[in-house]
């Protein structure tokens, strides 16, 4: 399980697409908007090959929906 | 007070743009209305697809952001081809789309699209702009995001009542706070040092990053220090001097067999920007195979160990990375590689070509007098296929802003806008776009641009009747079945340029690739030159998709 925050609510939207372009399944997606930001639980099945790529480019997406916000 | 038209148009004009690409339509028709007198150019394409591409073409020969502009609905999707294009190439661009009225967007209304929908997956961000007082919060966001750590393209919708609205009070907004961009560990790069010291066989890969990152310069001062053999990717080319005897050229399924023998070779890799595309790699396993140590730098850290693994990684930008790594190795003692980089370099390594047969011209003939008629400061621009991997063997940019090429995307139709937008940048320089007749034929209504703004482009268009990259792979690895390759119905290209305005030659025959080059090149005015070239010449070598150097061909089998 992976907790992460972003700004755009978009970008789960975002995630999930990634997730299955890797070969990989979400098993569980819980969102919440509190405040400016949205707060994701996220969690992923799949190769470990696969989630690891899926991983790293979820820290940047994340990374971009923080520039120019913080 | 200013419309949001205004606000959008001052705004970038705050942030240096002089010059946008677009096409007009009905939900974009404020901002249109707008540029009728303001100071900002316009230059109109003949499709958008050629717009995006040429603010993407200006974007790469500047390092400045390109600006593109469309309506919505089909304007806008029209764009995408050339925002996945930008994203692939880690190119600054910024795109403007109009929208319908916000009081019926998700009503199917007229030409309306979710083009945010569409592109999300494809830009670093888009902004649906939902009232007057977004406008330039969101452009400067655009802008700052567009250029900032792994450049690309950003979207800004604009609904055309936002653009329509009037602004009640008079704002200045504050400019994008970016976050500290990361910087190479310094543990890491004392172990980049280090493996250095201890290599025997070392070989620097210089790709892309270089160029986004303006560290061109820094990284010829460093490669000059470590004396190591430098192979290039194809948007590397033009990060080493051409001239420079450590240069291989280009690796990779089409690069010079030195570069990739040397590669394979390497007991140490320095990869500097590059992404390890398949392109590259051909099979990851067997690539590089005999480094023990691979050093990586990225500003990206989501390519590190996506195809390769990298034992040192070195995390930043990558001129700050170069620079720190240039002090660290100012202070060591390294030691000599001369043997091995003048093995490596095998200056007399030829490129293994086919003869044109029947008196046909050569393809590759044309392109080696073109490129040793060219001036030093040419910028040359390729469409993709055949003639694009000819010319990236060949090129000789002294700078990596001067080879403008569609690479990760392989983006047909990308050549002619591109050079339309390189030579917007840079009106007193040769501009030369390299095309083939399938390419050319998708984007061959940009001859009106050049005529309308009468840009001394000089088309070089290598007709080989065929899609012949297509038609190579299917000579080679589908048992010559050549499906929906053959074009021998292709128009006649000389009348068509002459149709837009365009002077336009034919050459057909070795003997007249002189005369008819040094004719092209003084042309001050647009001007095609339409080569006839011999229809089965492959490119060579050739190292087959997922294969590697062991498996390089030189010729067709037998």
């Amino acid at each position: 399980m992976r907790t992460v925050t972003a700004y755009d609510g978009r970008v789960l939207a975002r995630i999930i697409h990634l997730a299955h372009r890797f070969g990989c399944t979400y098993t569980s997606v819980a969102a919440k908007h509190t405040g400016a930001v949205y707060r994701m639980e996220l969690a992923f099945a799949g190769p470990g090959d696969a989630l690891r790529r899926l991983d790293a480019q979820i820290t940047k997406l994340l990374d971009d929906d923080r520039e120019t916000m913080e | 007070m200013r419309t949001g038209a205004a606000i959008v148009l001052d705004t970038l004009e705050s942030l240096g743009v002089e010059t946008v690409f677009g096409y007009p339509g009905g939900a974009i028709m404020p901002l249109y209305d707008a540029l009728y007198d303001h100071r900002i150019a316009h230059v109109l394409v003949r499709h958008e697809a050629a717009a995006v591409f040429a603010a993407s073409g200006f974007a790469r020969s500047t390092g400045r952001p390109g600006v593109c502009i469309a309506t919505s609905g089909p304007g806008a999707t029209n764009l995408i081809t050339g925002i996945v294009d930008a994203m692939m190439d880690n190119v600054p661009l910024v795109a403007l789309t109009g929208q319908v009225r916000t009081t019926v967007m998700g009503t199917d209304a007229f030409q309306e699209v979710d083009v945010a929908a569409i592109t999300h997956q494809v830009t670093k961000r888009n902004i649906v702009v939902r009232s007057i007082d977004e406008i330039e919060v969101a452009l400067r966001a655009a802008f700052a995001l567009a250029t900032s750590s792994r450049p690309g393209p950003v979207l800004v919708d604009l609904p055309t009542d936002v653009l329509r609205a009037v602004e009640t009070t008079a704002r200045i907004s504050e400019p994008p706070v970016l976050r500290e961009r990361p910087r190479a560990d310094a543990g890491a790069l004392d172990a980049a040092v280090a493996a250095l010291q201890q290599a025997q066989r070392p070989v620097l890969i210089v790709g892309g990053g270089t160029r986004w990152s303006g560290a061109t310069e820094v990284f010829r001062s460093l490669a000059a220090r470590i004396g190591a053999p430098v192979a290039a990717t194809l948007h590397g080319l033009g990060c080493s001097d051409p001239d420079d005897p450590a240069f291989l050229g280009m690796l990779g399924m089409h690069g010079w067999k030195r570069a990739n023998r040397a590669v394979a070779q390497a007991d140490v890799l320095f990869a500097l920007g590059m992404r390890f595309d398949d392109r590259v790699t051909g099979d990851p396993a067997t690539f590089a195979a005999n480094a023990h140590t691979i050093v990586h730098a990225d500003i990206d850290a989501a390519e590190f160990d996506k195809v390769k693994h990298a034992h040192v990684k070195l995390h930043g930008d990558l001129r700050e990375t170069l620079v720190a790594l240039d002090r660290r190795l100012a202070r060591v003692t390294l030691p000599s590689f001369d043997a091995w980089r003048e093995a490596a370099c095998a200056p007399h390594e030829r490129l293994p070509r086919d003869d044109a047969r029947d008196g046909h011209l050569s393809a590759t003939d044309f392109l080696d007098a073109l490129f040793d008629a060219l001036p030093e400061d040419a910028i040359v621009t390729t469409d993709v296929g055949q003639h694009q991997m000819w010319a990236a063997q060949r090129v000789r940019a002294s700078h990596p802003q001067h080879f403008l090429t569609s690479g990760g995307l392989g983006s047909m139709g990308f050549g002619l806008p591109a050079a339309i937008g390189a030579q917007i940048a840079h009106p007193g320089r040769t501009v030369v776009a390299i095309v083939g007749d399938g390419g050319f034929q998708m984007s061959m209504a940009e001859l009106a641009t050049l005529r309308r703004y009468a840009l001394p482009v000089k088309i070089v268009l290598i007709d080989n009747r065929n899609l012949g990259m297509v038609r190579q792979w299917q000579e080679l690895f589908y048992n010559a079945r050549y499906s929906a390759t053959a074009l021998p119905d292709n128009p006649e290209f000389t009348t068509i340029a002459r149709a837009f305005g365009i002077e336009a030659r034919l050459v057909d025959h070795a003997e007249a690739i002189g005369p008819s080059l040094a004719r092209l090149l003084r042309t001050p005015r647009p001007v095609l030159l339409h080569c006839a070239c011999y229809p089965h010449e492959n490119v060579w070598p050739i190292i087959p998709a997922g294969k590697g150097v062991d498996d390089l061909m030189e010729t067709v089998p037998a």
